[in-house]
């Protein structure tokens, strides 16, 4: 025969299981680490990175830690990205994972010597991403200004189908195509237009070349026929088309030479950007 | 009852008394935080409200109001986005008329007026809302506004009860505006009279003397039997301040009218108190 107070307390015990089931704890731990991951895949990164930050405050967590990392990552917060990601160092089974993306919070900073230096740090090294670290370093050097290292060197890491476009890349960074302002200047001094031809712009330079003899013709001619006022007008407008011809020239070979660098920089970051820096996609 | 009794009876009373938060309360907290003003946490909240939430008690609220507070913080795409899921959790013709305003209101705010012109269109032609074409012709009245016609805007507002003091508002910024055309035309006539009918007498009057000065060489060129002097200075020189004074016209009336509509929209931002998108 049961007691009261057993019974009674079976009929608490139930009651109470009952409780746990119908109004479990929407905010414990557990429930806080669906919600965040859910944030996480719906790509609502601004807020996983709240989210997880609680739950890191009493739950530790290496993918959670990740996670965090990477959500600052594709928020193009890359300095608490690589903070972050520096705390997975020591971390069993996402230490080369966190080391590759922690280089790469420093590539996408475009600081690349502040990156490259870092690089060199051989505790950070990853291992198992060494060859995508070397292509990152490559990518730096053909983004920048800074003087190309050899040829083999820079494109070995890469895949054999992208070789082609990358020497070219190469080549042209090496040897870009440029035009002298001043031999441009001066060409259009000696023959107005002549500038512009030299700097591809050619139907400008045609029409420089008439504007400017049309009317300096005009203003020798009004002169021998005593048309002083007149005369005077032409010579105006000749100097105002020859002097504005020999600037335009000397601007327009440096407009060239900005833009043919802007295009191949351009060129080349599109055609990493397309191919996600030769990086494998990793997220857990 | 004995000292062990007790303590096992006061571990399985005080699981009771432990706050457990539930779904109500996440819901409550939204609330309060979407009532503050709180819109960035408000939206966290009913986000995780709806990831609990089962039975989809809460799914048209939640949507709703995520809706609303990203159409606070000018994330418009966000919150056509989350109207749209809202419409999906309710049959009520109301809510959902509330609903698609909302999105005709968020497309009037990122300019994209022609679309919520469109999404007026469809709610006209759509016989569940009849009873809401005075409504409807009033947002398609601000649509207008955004897309800088008033006189169309004039028109809806005249159809529309909510509308009334908008209307006379449109009349007053149509009053206002400068025919362009009309500006361009009667330069091509008299050289610097767009600029002057636009306000800028300066820059008339300096039009109006190149003009003049042009010409004169121009002909008088012709006139002592040098064409081709004539020519060119007509095209180098007349032709140049000709052209630019027509130009000129044209600039400075569209300036004006923008003018005109900015500072109409200034107003209704700040003293209109009517309902606004």
């Amino acid at each position: 025969m049961i007691s009261r107070t057993t019974l009674f307390f079976i009929l608490l015990l139930g009651a109470n299981l009952f409780a746990q089931k119908s109004s479990e704890n929407l905010l414990d731990i557990s429930n806080r680490i669906k919600f965040g991951n859910y944030l996480y895949k719906e790509k609502d990164f601004i807020r996983s990175i709240d989210e997880y930050k609680i739950i890191l405050q009493s739950y530790d967590d290496d993918t959670i830690k990740f996670r965090f990392a990477k959500s600052f990552f594709n928020l193009h917060r890359f300095n608490e990205a690589a903070e972050n990601f520096k705390t997975l160092f020591l971390s069993q089974s996402l230490s080369e994972e966190a080391k590759l993306f922690y280089f790469q919070s420093y590539f996408f900073q475009n600081d690349f010597s502040t990156f490259r230096k870092i690089t060199s740090r051989q505790i950070y090294f990853p291992e198992r991403y060494s060859k995508e670290v070397k292509r990152l370093i490559s990518i730096s050097y053909l983004l920048s200004d800074e003087k190309l290292p050899e040829q083999k060197s820079l494109l070995e890491s890469f895949d054999d189908s992208l070789q082609t476009r990358l020497y070219l890349f190469y080549q042209l960074k090496k040897n870009p195509p440029q035009k002298n302002p001043t031999t441009a200047a001066v060409f259009s001094a000696l023959i107005p237009g002549a500038g512009k031809i030299y700097t591809g712009e050619i139907s400008d330079g045609i029409i420089a070349f008439l504007a400017t003899t049309v009317s300096a013709y005009l203003a020798v001619n009004n002169f021998q026929h005593d048309h002083n006022f007149r005369g005077w007008l032409f010579t105006g407008l000749t100097s105002f088309f020859y002097g504005g011809n020999v600037y335009g020239s000397f601007l327009s070979a440096k407009n060239f030479n900005v833009t043919a660098k802007e295009n191949l920089q351009t060129e080349i970051k599109t055609f990493f950007e397309k191919r996600n820096y030769t990086m494998p996609e990793i997220d857990f | 009852m004995s000292i062990k009794k007790l303590f096992i009876f006061i571990i399985l009373f005080s699981d009771f008394l432990l706050a457990q938060a539930t779904i109500d309360d996440l819901n409550s907290n939204a609330e309060k935080l979407f009532e503050n003003g709180n819109y960035f946490s408000a939206i966290t909240e009913f986000k995780r409200v709806l990831f609990f939430d089962e039975r989809s008690t809460y799914s048209f609220n939640a949507n709703y109001k995520i809706g609303l507070c990203y159409k606070q913080g000018a994330f418009y795409d966000e919150a056509v986005k989350y109207f749209s899921f809202a419409e999906k959790s309710t049959n009520d013709i109301e809510k959902i008329f509330e609903l698609k305003t909302q999105v005709i209101r968020c497309n009037i705010l990122r300019k994209t007026t022609e679309r919520a012109i469109q999404l007026c269109n469809e709610l006209e032609n759509d016989k569940r809302f009849s009873q809401f074409i005075g409504k409807i012709n009033y947002w398609k009245g601000w649509a207008f506004i955004f897309a800088d016609d008033w006189k169309s805007a004039e028109k809806f507002f005249q159809n529309s009860e909510e509308g009334t003091q908008l209307k006379y508002i449109a009349q007053k910024v149509n009053r206002e505006k400068l025919s362009v055309t009309f500006a361009k035309v009667i330069s091509y006539i008299l050289p610097g009279s767009g600029q002057i009918y636009a306000g800028n007498y300066f820059s008339g009057f300096l039009s109006l003397a190149w003009n003049v000065a042009a010409g004169y060489f121009t002909i008088n060129s012709f006139l002592a039997n040098r064409a081709f002097d004539g020519i060119v200075i007509g095209e180098l020189v007349w032709l140049r301040f000709y052209k630019g004074n027509v130009e000129n016209a044209e600039k400075y009336a569209v300036q004006k009218n923008l003018e005109v509509s900015n500072k109409t929209l200034k107003f209704l931002q700040e003293e209109y108190r009517g309902l606004k998108p």
